[in-house]
């Protein structure tokens, strides 16, 4: 696209106001959503309730042939598709919705590092987790991935993706690594970010940024979805302000709104709560 | 005390030294944490220990390549530069790596192996230059296939290409990285106050390649220069840290500053300026023997059998 026309674009969205039928696709949450998809979709409903923006989540066994950008979740809002949290942000914020605004320059480049942080360690880890370990790929992952597809097309999809996870682990030069290393790595990432966050309620001050929602949809999907083994959750569950950060914004954004709103825009209602 | 470890990493280069990213990364952390190491600066990858660059051989516990675990194998050996952080500011070290490796990674590769014209005029050429007889034919070419399967795979987009809309995509990340850093550094001399650490190093490997390699195609650098205080974060450490590549550089300042102004023409005016003396040269010759030889033949000729067109001839030479 040109950059003309991604003025023009933008100017658009910024005169459109965001609209009561904006929707949120992400793959079946029963069946078929994988940990590090549910984690990516968890974010970015936390971030458009942090917004204050309403979502309707629809789910589609083909949620990810439907994206733009081959990746899970996506929003549709008017006329136009945006995928992945860090486009969403742009977006919004196009849009004249944003929560880093208040933030200093210092401020706000620390938030942008975290934020690769969480998708550079968690993100890739969750990943390493589901595909390259052997167990849990061919216990969860490739049945999960599958499940909407009938065979033969269930075990090509599934291998076909496994394949091209592993290529790209191979790349960033994680292929090498154990589990054992990979959990000392979520560890670490744990760690820094409990770090970072001390004993205030957010990362930054007492408002929620972008930062606050990507956390909160990785620790929380990771602690609420069960895997093979228990290591990746007792890995978080050792930072109790990361736990508590969680369940705060579990409280402040997800049940109290749910039970304010009977409109049904908002449903979730994930497996087994942190209380 | 045992004997140092060896350290083989890529040779250096443009005033650099090294020219390759985790090489530098590497380098200036051992400096910076007073690290003693033998350093071996190559040009093949194949004769270090682990078939990569860099890589650290120990005595104890066999040879590292990613400059990650390097610098864990470092510390291991009490040399510490992040020992004077704090637990925060270990965290931040953590989260601004990870800034530069997805955002400025992908943009770095492709501005050095990617993008046609930087690849042609410069790297290859520095490569194929540095490197050994037989493997200059293919390494490059392979090196480049390498660097760029993993942007694409980086980038979960198996069709980038080098092109507009690519360079586009990768080198907006590039720059609002660039500038975060600048920000994040603000007047500082070092990221954590006045002594550097771990972060230092990665920043530095990131930028200093971007800041003296002359490529032909530079909208990373030109940006780069643009933020003063990166650019002099990255000459301080060069000139704190590696003085001699700095040496290396006044050592002949003349010839480097007027090769950089005069650097396309001086040869090929001297080339030209041979060429056309050699030319007439030629021509003179070649007149002179096609009359010449004639007249010498017609000497010898004559001297055998008469001397009255000799004289001629003499007279004519006279």
């Amino acid at each position: 696209m040109s950059l003309a026309a991604e003025a023009f674009v933008s100017q658009i969205a910024a005169a459109e106001p965001w609209p009561e039928n904006a929707t949120l696709y992400q793959p079946l949450r029963e069946d078929q959503i994988l940990l590090s998809d549910c984690a990516s979709s968890l974010a970015v409903q936390a971030y458009l309730r942090m917004l204050g923006l309403p979502v309707r989540v629809h789910c589609r066994a083909n949620a990810e042939y439907m994206s733009p950008s081959g990746k899970v979740p996506f929003i549709h809002v008017g006329n136009q598709v945006v995928s992945e949290l860090g486009t969403i942000v742009q977006f919004t914020r196009a849009k004249g919705h944003s929560l880093s605004d208040s933030l200093d320059d210092v401020q706000r480049a620390e938030m942008k590092a975290y934020m690769e942080l969480v998708n550079n360690m968690l993100l890739t880890a969750e990943m390493y987790i589901q595909w390259c370990d052997e167990n849990t790929a061919a216990e969860i992952t490739r049945p999960r991935y599958s499940s909407p597809y009938s065979w033969p097309l269930n075990h090509i999809l599934a291998y076909q993706k496994q394949w091209e996870v592993r290529r790209k682990m191979n790349a960033i030069g994680w292929a090498g690594k154990s589990l054992e290393q990979v959990y000392e790595d979520v560890s670490q990432c744990c760690q820094a970010l409990s770090q970072r966050l001390g004993t205030q309620p957010f990362f930054f001050n007492k408002q929620p940024t972008e930062l606050d929602a990507l956390v909160f949809g990785h620790l929380f999907t990771i602690l609420t979805t069960r895997l093979t083994s228990d290591e990746l959750m007792e890995k978080v569950k050792s930072y109790s302000n990361l736990l508590s950060f969680c369940r705060r914004i579990e409280q402040t954004y997800f049940e109290s709104q749910d039970r304010d709103s009977q409109s049904g825009a908002l449903d979730f209602s994930k497996g087994p709560s942190l209380m | 005390m045992a004997a140092p470890s060896e350290l083989f990493c890529w040779k250096g280069s443009w005033g650099l030294p090294s020219v390759d990213t985790d090489s530098l990364i590497v380098l200036a952390y051992a400096r910076f944490a007073g690290t003693p190491l033998k350093v071996h600066k190559i040009s093949n990858p194949w004769r270090s220990p682990t078939g990569s660059l860099p890589a650290l051989k120990t005595k104890e516990d066999g040879s590292f390549s990613q400059p990650s675990k390097i610098i864990i194998q470092l510390r291991k050996q009490k040399y510490n530069a992040d020992y004077d952080l704090s637990a925060k500011e270990g965290a931040d070290t953590l989260a601004f790596i990870s800034l530069l490796e997805e955002k400025l990674m992908p943009a770095l590769i492709y501005a050095l192996w990617i993008d046609p014209k930087n690849y042609a005029e410069v790297t290859r050429h520095w490569h194929a230059e540095n490197i050994c007889f037989p493997l200059n034919f293919f390494l490059p070419s392979r090196m480049q296939a390498q660097q760029l399967d993993r942007v694409r795979l980086m980038r979960g987009n198996s069709t980038l290409e080098a092109g507009e809309e690519a360079e586009k995509e990768l080198y907006s990340d590039a720059l609002e990285c660039m500038n975060l850093l600048s920000q994040r550094l603000g007047s500082n001399r070092f990221f954590f106050g006045d002594s550097p650490s771990s972060l230092d190093a990665y920043v530095f490997g990131y930028l200093a390649p971007l800041l003296k390699i002359r490529l032909p195609s530079s909208k990373l650098q030109q940006h780069l220069t643009a933020l003063e205080n990166l650019t002099t974060f990255c000459s301080n450490i060069l000139s704190l840290y590696f003085p001699d590549e700095n040496q290396e550089r006044i050592g002949h300042p003349a010839s480097n500053v007027q090769e950089g102004s005069n650097f396309d023409r001086e040869p090929y005016k001297r080339r030209k300026q041979l060429l056309s003396v050699l030319v007439a040269v030629a021509a003179m010759l070649g007149y002179a023997f096609l009359t010449g030889i004639v007249a010498i033949e017609h000497v010898k000729e004559e001297g055998l059998t008469g001397n009255t067109t000799s004289t001629d001839l003499n007279d004519e030479e006279e």
